[in-house]
């Protein structure tokens, strides 16, 4: 999984490319964690190029947000494909993430 | 990748989750051949790969190498998966689901891929024969 980032006034942008899987979970932590520890505290995961993800995926993202909230900060997810934003539903975890339609919808949410 | 006369694929996996990537081309190829949606590749793949982690993650007890067999056919209309393992007995069918009423920082996040194995396909038996874990999960074909 390639993963790319951007840095919008305070907001960090991580677009994700290919497989959100128990092999790539691990690199996507250490992003986050480490743009965590700089002081990055508003995010967004961009999830248009994504075509995979698994409960590992589900793990990092539960880990990243409770983190985020710690620090008061905020997680939105979005583009996301119908049959991966069904696998965050089934898990339950559209009750306490924010599922968006576009990048700019969640830019106009931080 | 052996055939029979009536198209079963068995592959052996070694227990390193670097199989993965192989595990799920192979799983590609095969529900391509039968016409699946993509969404149904996607789900056959994804309830492979928590099954295939959990074996790994918790089925040994030792650090030595060992063969996980994989075998895939169809029958009328349906996709068949068989996992064959010989790790410690775990019934993924009977593993608790995750709480998800339960306020996020309370919650238990270990039975999420069984939970998710269970939501996704349309058939999920588990049997325990000699020192082997067998799992047998099932997917209709036509679903789109």
């Amino acid at each position: 999984m390639e993963i790319i980032e951007k840095k919008q006034n305070d907001i960090l942008i991580f677009r994700l490319n290919g497989r959100l899987d128990s092999n790539t979970s691990p690199g996507l932590e250490e992003k986050i964690f480490e743009a965590i520890e700089s002081g990055s505290y508003k995010m967004i995961i961009d999830f248009e190029a994504l075509d995979y993800i698994s409960s590992a995926g589900l793990r990092v993202l539960n880990k990243s947000i409770k983190r985020l909230k710690h620090n008061e900060g905020m997680l939105i997810l979005c583009s996301m494909q119908d049959y991966i934003k069904e696998v965050f539903e089934i898990a339950g975890f559209d009750s306490f993430l924010t599922i968006v339609s576009t990048v700019d919808e969640a830019l106009t949410k931080l | 990748m052996e055939k029979d006369s009536n198209w079963k694929i068995s592959f052996e996996f070694r227990n390193s989750l670097s199989e993965l990537d192989t595990l799920r081309r192979s799983l590609e190829e095969f529900g391509k051949s039968l016409g699946m949606s993509k969404k149904s590749i996607f789900q056959i793949n994804l309830a492979m790969e928590e099954v295939f982690a959990n074996i790994i993650s918790h089925g040994y007890a030792d650090d030595e190498e060992h063969w996980i067999k994989i075998t895939m056919w169809h029958q009328d209309g349906t996709l068949i998966l068989r996992i064959e393992d010989d790790g410690i007995p775990f019934n993924p069918v009977e593993a608790e689901a995750p709480d998800l009423e339960c306020p996020l920082e309370e919650r238990e996040i270990g039975g999420l891929g069984c939970y998710l194995i269970k939501c996704l396909m349309n058939d999920i038996v588990y049997e325990r024969s000699g020192n082997k874990n067998i799992l047998t999960m099932k997917k209709t074909i036509g679903e789109a």
